[in-house]
């Protein structure tokens, strides 16, 4: 049996308080609960403050280009669907300059678990406004306030046809480390969008304000996961922000329709092929 | 008297069956055993505007376009006064147009002009326009004395299985006709009866599919792509034919994710490779930065179009050199080949895969849409000749003998063993960001220097193995050519023109353009009165780096188009004659 420690390769050195310090924990505890081997797993991070993840987390690691996570990701899936693959952006790499992927991936269903570390604000670059910082939104980048309208990540999931929309909180890792296990056990693309305060750039949205913002939709017995009208009202309301499991269905993957050989991965193909066979395609070009 | 080659152009407009006609005309030149080159000029758009289809035919080898046409089939008469001045001495013009005006041969450069109402033929004895497809591909075949059992069978292939008898039989009843009706118009003295082979069981296709199929000989089994003209015919081929060999092609968002995709399954283990034409191109140079950092092995093919911009999609042009030798921020080790004809395409397919992963680096194919779309004949591609080399990649049981694993090892070569995800005792961390010889981050600059100096001396390594330029035509001329890709052909040609006048050149066919092959252009340099270097762009983008690469020569003289036509024999062989000392 696994234990957390022997997925953690090094102390992070992220701000102290950091919202991602319990989203790095609760990835820990879902490969011990799965019962990952670090070798089948791994992570795919994008830029931003969550990019330094895989260099704490001892998995295979590819930490690429700003906003082009999940087209890595997919490649990685489908050379070997039997990887667990983690996905991992902020609320800029995710929302602003990988939204085409975002929505496409979404549609794809390939199985991979996004998590979205949202906290409202591009943090490495020393703080501007993101795609979710709200309206009126005080930065370095808006210093009169944000004229830009947030988007809402598990909304635009739920419209791109999502089938595990989650959005956790930085502040409850148990709740949160439960999402992350759902995702990671779902067949098919797992949105977790991740509420995670940043302590030193955004002064607005802290601990103390998502608290008093956020309900848990698990707490509500009127509220079904199953139910796709429910989740789009609860995504759409104004007011409280909802927080647990949204929407989730069942509905083939990506790989699962694309591959040829399920029981084969392309990276095991071997890659002579036979002269005969060769030779009867060249016949259609005489 | 029979004659060796011919020329012959179908025009009219988008829409027209033009391609139709031309691709069956195409096939049965090539079933009686003769060389071809075609040659498409059309819009980028689905009807309507001019369009023309070019097919040359020559008993002996050939790789580009004519000079001139012999033969001009225009389906309009528009096209008659767009092409007109192309004609050959001798040639002969169809067309079908009510308000045709007979010309006397004698006006016209001995060019005999025939109207030939295709469409109304058609209607008449048929009840359908389309037949006249048919009825002009039948009198081409008398013009140039085509064997009807070569006809029938081309003819039976296209339509048999899928229509029946009864439309062949229609079919060739047109072509029929056609022969017909042309014997009335055209005298036996103005047919250009063409020389005959025996077809030897060669390959008619275009760079595009073989590029395809190169990529399956290599191995790839992984393909993603956005669609782009003139690149989408390596994807087409590979869609099909990928899934039977557990390989898949994925279609993208954009090309951002094309590559990043690739980049990801490359990372994974299994060969990838993604196409594209300039302005993906574009997209992906970020991508290609990465490759180069992270050290991934990718293949690109980068089918060239008409630039900037949007440009031309569906015309040629060599500008996006530039782009590839200095494109993406940063520096990094790259490797840049360049086919000049289809057996190229798909031998230097099959080494780029191999390079890819022997350097782990990036490859390029960088090719044209002049014999990226368009037809060749070629020899039959030989299986067994090729060879698949996976570089350092390692196997689980050398992996296993490896007692600390560090995927940017520091070695000797700067090539560094690499494991793939579920690999017991690789975990490591591929990084666009600098790294330490785990993969992990690291901004020390001791190991940034050591670091870099790894990267780009993995090429210095690679020089004998790359694919070296090739000397073509008079060993000892003292005119000397330069150029790559899709002015190969017309050099040849150029040079056979300059050796009838007196002129003794020769031509280095530019294979590999990055690393460039510095020592053997300077000593090709160093032996030539003079140099002219051919490329198809406005700013001589290779007559720049030669003289960056090589010792300061003064005596390159640079012969340039950019028309969005690939070049003809005489606009080289007239510029160096004429510009010769």
């Amino acid at each position: 049996m696994r234990k957390k420690l022997d997925y953690h390769l090094e102390d992070p050195t992220w701000c102290n308080g950091c919202g991602i310090y319990a989203i790095f924990d609760a990835l820990k505890s879902t490969a011990v609960s799965l019962k990952i081997e670090p070798e089948q797993l791994v992570i795919v991070t994008g830029i931003g403050c969550h990019g330094r993840l895989n260099n704490y987390f001892k998995a295979y690691g590819f930490h690429g280009l700003h906003g082009r996570v999940l087209p890595v990701a997919t490649g990685i899936k489908l050379s070997n669907p039997e990887l667990h693959v983690v996905a991992v952006s902020g609320d800029g790499d995710a929302y602003s300059i990988g939204m085409g992927h975002f929505i496409h991936s979404l549609r794809r269903n390939i199985s991979i678990t996004y998590l979205v570390v949202d906290n409202r604000i591009f943090a490495l670059t020393q703080g501007q406004t993101s795609p979710t910082s709200r309206l009126g939104f005080v930065s370095n980048s808006s210093p009169y306030g944000s004229r830009e309208y947030p988007l809402d990540g598990p909304q635009l999931a739920l419209a791109a046809g999502g089938t595990y929309i989650a959005r956790g909180y930085s502040g409850e890792p148990s709740r949160l480390a439960a999402l992350i296990k759902g995702g990671m056990s779902h067949k098919g693309f797992a949105l977790i969008d991740v509420l995670s305060p940043c302590v030193t750039q955004n002064k607005v949205n802290t601990y103390t304000w998502f608290k008093k913002n956020i309900y848990y939709l698990e707490e509500d017995s009127s509220f079904n996961p199953r139910d796709k009208r429910k989740a789009w009202e609860r995504t759409s309301a104004n007011g409280k922000i909802p927080v647990g499991l949204i929407y989730q269905e069942e509905k083939p993957s990506f790989e699962e329709l694309v591959l040829p050989d399920r029981e084969k991965p392309l990276v095991f193909n071997d890659l002579k092929i036979s002269i005969k066979k060769f030779n009867r395609i060249l016949e259609k070009f005489k | 008297m029979k004659i060796n080659y011919t020329s012959v152009m179908i025009a009219g407009k988008a829409g027209d069956g033009v391609l139709f006609t031309g691709n069956v005309l195409a096939k049965i030149l090539k079933m009686s055993g003769l060389e071809i080159v075609t040659y498409r000029d059309f819009p980028s758009n689905i009807r309507g505007e001019p369009t023309n289809y070019t097919i040359r035919a020559s008993i002996k080898r050939i790789y580009g376009r004519a000079d001139k046409l012999d033969i001009l089939l225009a389906f309009d008469c528009e096209a008659i006064l767009r092409h007109e001045k192309k004609m050959a001495k001798g040639g002969v013009v169809l067309c079908d147009g009510e308000d045709f005006i007979e010309i006397a041969p004698s006006v016209t450069n001995k060019v005999t002009h025939h109207k030939f109402l295709l469409k109304k033929l058609a209607r008449e004895n048929f009840g359908k326009k389309i037949f006249k497809n048919m009825i002009a591909l039948g009198a081409l075949s008398y013009i140039l004395d085509l064997d009807s059992s070569i006809i029938k069978q081309v003819i039976s292939e296209m339509f048999l299985e899928k229509k029946g008898e009864g439309v062949v039989q229609k079919n060739i009843n047109a072509i029929n006709l056609g022969f017909e009706e042309a014997k009335k118009i055209i005298e036996e003295r103005y047919r250009h009866v063409l020389l005959r082979k025996k077809e030897k069981n060669r390959l008619f296709l275009s760079g595009n599919e073989a590029i395809a199929l190169g990529a399956l000989a290599a191995g790839c089994r992984f393909f993603a792509a956005y669609p782009i003209c003139p690149a989408t015919e390596i994807w087409q081929w590979l869609a099909i034919n990928l899934p039977q060999f557990n390989g898949i092609v994925i279609q993208t968002e954009d090309e951002l994710a094309a590559v990043n995709m690739a980049l990801g399954a490359s990372y994974a283990g299994v060969r990838t490779m993604t196409s594209t034409s300039g302005p993906g191109a574009s997209l992906m140079m970020e991508a290609f930065g990465l490759s180069g950092m992270a050290e991934i092995p990718i293949v690109v093919a980068h089918v060239q179009r008409t630039g900037p911009s949007t440009g031309m999609p569906t015309k040629t042009e060599q500008g996006d050199l530039n782009q590839w030798v200095y494109g993406s921020h940063g520096e990094f080790p790259r490797i840049i080949l360049s086919p000049g004809t289809v057996e190229e395409c798909f031998e230097f397919t099959i080494q780029a895969f191999n390079l890819a992963e022997k350097y782990q680096c990036p490859v390029i194919l960088l090719t044209e849409q002049d014999y990226g779309q368009n037809l060749r004949t070629v020899k039959k591609f030989d299986l067994s000749r090729v060879k698949i080399d996976r570089g350092k990649l390692l196997s689980q049981e050398e992996l296993l003998k490896i007692k600390d694993f560090k995927r940017y090892e520091f070695t000797k070569d700067g090539i560094s063993p690499r494991a793939i995800p579920s690999q017991i005792g690789g975990i490591h961390m591929v990084e666009g960001n600098e790294h330490n010889e785990r993969g992990y981050r690291n901004e020390d600059s001791e190991n940034r220097v050591k670091m870099m100096e790894k990267r780009m001396k993995k090429l210095k390594s690679a020089s004998r193995e790359l694919i070296p330029p090739k000397v073509w035509g008079e060993k000892d001329g003292e005119i000397g050519v330069i150029g790559f890709g899709s002015t190969f052909g017309p050099i040849q040609e150029a040079i056979k023109q300059l050796k009838e006048r007196g002129i003794k050149a020769k031509f280095l066919q530019l294979r590999t353009l990055w690393p460039f092959p510095t020592r053997e252009v300077d000593q090709f340099v160093s032996k030539s009165r003079e140099i002219f270097v051919v490329e198809n762009n406005f700013t001589g983008q290779l007559n720049t780096l030669i003289n960056s690469q090589v010792r300061p020569v003064i005596k390159l003289k640079s012969i340039r188009k950019y028309s969005s036509d690939s070049f003809v024999p005489q606009e080289i062989s007239i510029p160096i004659q004429r510009r010769s000392r």
